[in-house]
């Protein structure tokens, strides 16, 4: 047991490297040789992957990478291949095809290596050239059906945001309410705008015709044909913002309510379907696979035209779980089809979709939460657009690292490679498949499955995808000696500066046979990876079947796996929060990296006393005591909870009065840390200040007390045989139940 | 960036339910890419019903143990209703400083005033700023369009008139006069980064007119050097801000 306690110790260290150089955490680092042995350890060889981590100390190289010659492969040169420096030849790691290095690599020595032969660049990343360079795109979709102090305070972010895009950018603008409105953006005279209906689905080409964007007799200057790598000649509703800034910002002010009068017991009529047709049209009229985000700002729920979500009604409410459940909700279906359509025609054309979306009821985020998950867009969610909580995380949507560099890219592929004894089973993330067959494509489908090219169309450094493979080594078939399995992962984006650029990604770990290396194997577990690959398998159910045999499945595995957090976590405990919330969180659950998911299933709760330096706590009512602040963080909340004492000192005033400062620092040093935490994170999390027997005190309260989780679960009719599971199955249990399955016969 | 440009206001309270606090422009800056202080990541592995402890990757409990407690004599009294006494001896106690994982932030959490009583001696004067804008554009008349100038100079003027009449507080005021001053040494970037600083934290106040200075900014340099020395700066006295506009 010591041994393996300081492998454990050492894997640590491993597995942390790893992610710190590649982006990369796998949920085993030594693989089970047979695929047998492997369905055994019930948790599949599987990854989350980084693509864009940051990684400040790796400077891109500017040159294309090296490919493999066979036709089926195309696998990137890499550390892990065999060179003939001497006759100037490389072995493929993955097909094994001898390929010939181009003429550039004539000097190459093993004392002159490439820098992608090299070891520490496992991971690397490449500038090339392909053709002129795209502008990005923003294309802002605006409800005005909003109170106008909201609309007022939309619009002033907006204004503002035209300072933050990058200065080439194109930039465009529609507005909706009743019908929409497509502004023409020039530079001179009065401004122009296309109206359309907001009940009257339309083709894109219709769209693009009525645009008068395919106007085959669309000429430049002296009346030749405008060339077509300039669309921004013809392009009317799309103009580069250096240009278009102070008539936008003109435009902008200028933006009404929207003019049709709201009767009373009625919602305002809002064409959200339309208004998203017509942009996502115009973009894949215009500027197809160039990088381009649609930003969709709502203000309430679509109640007309084709993706409504509620009528008009006031008194027919927006559904709820219990509607669903009851298959009472109208409009779901049709309208989620409808989003969803919309969703990968933007997807396929590389263009994202971000919503934004305040308001104190739902505004139908379950029936569009595709936009943003098969593109990469972002999903905020708020009360009002006059709150601190939009503002910032709009801000921080332009935020810019430490080079000074945008940190969204665009346009992104992810190809993946792997040696013949693993197959690549599917992806979970926000991306959408490219339909690329190839030999190493698993026939057990998981997640997005069937390919080994997914397209993320909007990425920033923090997207994870999950990536799940199989082992397809048959029982008994022999491990080469101290044998490596391998995959390569190659991701092509266009950088915030427009550069095209290539990241890839190597790696490596030992095969080992199960029967004789079980402890090893157990050892190289990365359970903290392992619960965030298998919950985001949960949320990926969950969202495609029905909720309560996701919560059976969970419950299978729970007898094997250690998902205690998960459960209750607003994953999948749906019933506590409104659709929309739960697509939300589950939205953020699957493009997060690691530290940041963990945060999500199992908050931080770190307690602050007079007793020593802050000291991070269980999350379990005994951690709540009367003489402690609590500062906990479920990534979308962060909660200062003050103890019964603490808060009766501070009503008393103590830390004003001088000869108590320590208990005034003692009530400031929550709220730094918390401050340090809202000053970067995205999305901008709810902050609440509370106490003991106060009204928001149940944020802390329903996280860490388990009676009430369990009950809330049962209540919903489950069957009565679900195994209970109690706060007090450890993590230790978890690994022994994990052994005794592993070495067991039966699987 | 001056200290009193990082600050926190708090959220809007009455629109959004726990809005958080909203950080200014600097603060948002200087926080990207920097390490935090202290990164709060640890958990604690639940107690143990084997006895032997289990590692769990990422949870070193090691690292975060607390130190002893010290005999510290604030510990809270067992009465409940009695504040924590302060220490009996001259030097504070040793909990004083040691009880926050660092000491507090160098910046105070500042709740932004924009009261004019809060004028201080270094009260920027309107016109040298409003000339200085107007060294800019009149360089830019030479090779920019003429409705670019004159859309600049109607957001100055705007500028201006607000300015006069009270309209812009301090921080606008004294933020301005800092841009002006980057602008006419030729600093750019620095310019740019106090313009969007501005929109973001005073948007309400500089939202119309502030994209014409972004414009001016952007405009002036790309001009060529030459045209902007011949341009002196007393000599567009002559062209004051009445003038530019037609």
């Amino acid at each position: 047991m010591r041994e393996w306690r300081v492998a454990m110790a050492t894997y640590q260290e491993f597995i942390q490297q790893n992610e710190d150089r590649d982006g990369v955490r796998f949920s085993w680092n030594l693989w089970p040789s047979s695929r047998l042995e492997a369905t055994r350890l019930v948790v599949p060889v599987s990854c989350l992957f980084t693509p864009l981590k940051e990684r400040p100390d790796l400077p891109p190289v500017q040159y294309e990478p090296v490919l493999c010659s066979r036709a089926n492969c195309k696998a990137v040169l890499n550390p892990l291949c065999q060179v003939d420096y001497r006759a100037k030849i490389w072995a493929c790691n993955f097909c094994f095809q001898r390929n010939p290095f181009p003429p550039s690599y004539a000097g190459i020595s093993d004392v002159n290596q490439p820098a992608e032969l090299m070891p520490q660049f496992s991971t690397i990343e490449y500038i090339v050239q392909r053709g002129p360079p795209n502008p990005l795109i923003f294309l802002y979709v605006v409800d005005t059906c909003l109170e106008e102090e909201d609309l007022q305070a939309l619009k002033e972010s907006l204004q503002m945001s035209l300072s933050l895009l990058p200065p080439n950018a194109l930039v465009g603008l529609i507005t909706f309410g009743r019908m929409v409105q497509v502004h023409e953006l020039s530079c001179e005279g009065i401004a122009k705008s296309y109206v359309f209906r907001g009940t009257k689905e339309l083709s894109s080409k219709q769209i693009q015709e009525m645009l008068g964007l395919t106007n085959p007799s669309a000429t430049g200057p002296q009346g030749r044909p405008a060339a077509p790598q300039d669309p921004a000649v013809t392009c009317r509703f799309l103009q580069p913002v250096h240009k278009v800034d102070m008539n936008l910002t003109d435009l902008l002010g200028e933006l009404q309510r929207d003019p049709w009068p709201v009767p009373q017991g009625k919602r305002p009529l809002r064409s959200t379907g339309i208004a998203l047709s017509i942009a996502v049209g115009l973009l894949e009229g215009t500027f197809p696979n160039t990088g381009a985000r649609v930003m969709m700002f709502m203000g309430g729920p679509p109640t007309q035209g084709p993706g409504m979500v509620v009528g008009d009604e006031l008194k027919t409410p927006i559904r709820s779980w219990h509607d669903i459940t009851k298959d009472n909700a109208r409009h779901l279906k049709k309208a989620t089809k409808y989003y969803d359509a919309l969703a990968n025609r933007a997807a396929s054309n590389g263009h994202s979709i971000d919503i934004y979306a305040c308001a104190l009821d739902q505004t139908g985020l379950l029936e569009m939460k595709c936009l943003s998950n098969l593109t990469g867009g972002h999903i905020a969610m708020g009360d009002s657009f006059n709150t601190s909580l939009f503002k910032q995380t709009f801000q921080r949507v332009f935020s810019k690292d430490h080079n000074g560099e945008f940190r969204m890219a665009f346009g992104g592929t992810l190809e993946v490679s792997t040696s013949r004894e693993l197959k690549v089973s599917g992806a979970i993330g926000p991306c959408v498949s490219l339909n690329a067959k190839g030999p190493c494509i698993s026939e057990n489908e998981v997640g997005v499955g069937g390919t080994t090219q997914w397209k993320i169309c909007s990425l920033s450094p923090s997207t994870t995808l999950a990536l799940y493979f199989e082992v397809v080594n048959q029982h008994n078939a022999p491990i080469p000696q101290g044998g490596r399995g391998a995959v390569q992962f190659v991701t092509q984006y266009q950088h915030s500066n427009t550069q095209r650029r290539i990241r890839v990604t190597t790696v490596a770990r030992n095969w080992a046979d199960a029967q004789s290396q079980i402890q090893h194997i157990e050892s190289s577990f990365d359970q903290e990876a392992s619960a965030v690959i298998m919950a985001r398998l949960g949320v990926f159910r969950a969202e495609s079947e029905e909720g309560p045999d996701v919560l059976r499945w969970l419950d299978r595995q729970l007898i094997r796996l250690f998902m205690f957090h998960l459960r209750r976590s607003p994953f999948l405990q749906v019933f506590n929060n409104s659709p929309d919330e739960c697509s939300y969180y589950r939205h953020h659950f699957v493009c997060q990296n690691l530290t940041q998911s963990l945060i999500m299933i199992q908050p931080i709760l770190y307690s602050y006393s007079f007793h020593g330096p802050p000291e991070p706590v269980l999350l379990d009512s005994g951690s709540i005591l009367p003489d402690r602040i609590l500062l906990m963080d479920t990534f979308f909340q962060l909660v200062i909870y003050h103890g019964e004492t603490i808060a009766q000192w501070r009503k008393a005033g103590y830390q004003e009065q001088p000869e108590y400062e320590n208990f005034k620092h003692l009530l400031v040093a929550p709220v730094d840390d918390a401050q340090e935490i809202l000053q970067t994170r995205f999305p901008m999390p709810r902050y609440i200040d509370t106490e003991h027997g106060g009204s928001q005190a149940r944020f802390l309260l329903s996280k860490v007390n388990p009676s009430q989780t369990h009950n809330n679960l049962y209540s919903w009719g489950q069957e009565t045989g679900a195994p209970i599971l109690t706060d007090d199955v450890s993590l230790q249990v978890f690994m022994d139940h994990l052994k005794k399955l592993a070495v067991s016969s039966a699987a | 960036m001056e200290a009193k440009d990082l600050y926190i206001k708090p959220g809007n309270q009455e629109r959004g339910w726990n809005d958080p606090p909203q950080f200014s422009y600097g603060l948002q800056t200087a926080a990207q890419g920097a390490p935090k202080r202290t990164p709060l990541n640890k958990r604690v592995p639940p107690p143990q019903l084997t006895g032997s402890p289990c590692p769990v990757p990422g949870d070193v409990p090691s690292l975060t143990a607390p130190m002893t407690p010290p005999t510290n004599p604030l510990a809270p009294p067992c009465s409940m209703n009695t504040p924590p006494r302060p220490c009996p001896v001259a030097a504070p106690p040793l909990g004083g400083v040691m009880m926050m994982a660092t000491p507090p932030p160098p910046f105070p959490v500042v709740e932004h005033t924009d009261s004019a009583s809060s004028q201080s001696e270094n009260e920027p004067d309107v016109d040298d700023v409003v000339t200085l804008l107007n060294w800019a554009l009149t360089a830019c008349r030479h090779t920019v369009k003429k409705q670019v100038c004159n859309d600049v100079a109607k957001r100055l003027k705007l500028f201006e008139d607000m300015w006069k009449s009270g309209k812009l507080s301090l921080p606008v005021r004294r933020r301005m006069n800092g841009l002006v001053q980057e602008l006419k040494s030729c600093n750019w970037d620095a310019a740019d980064e106090i313009h969007r600083a501005l929109i973001v934290d005073h948007v309400n106040e500089v939202g119309q007119w502030m994209v014409g200075v972004k414009r001016l900014i952007a405009e002036t340099r790309n001009l060529n050097p030459d045209l902007l020395h011949t341009q002196e700066v007393d000599q567009s006295l002559d062209t004051s801000s009445t003038g530019n506009s037609d």
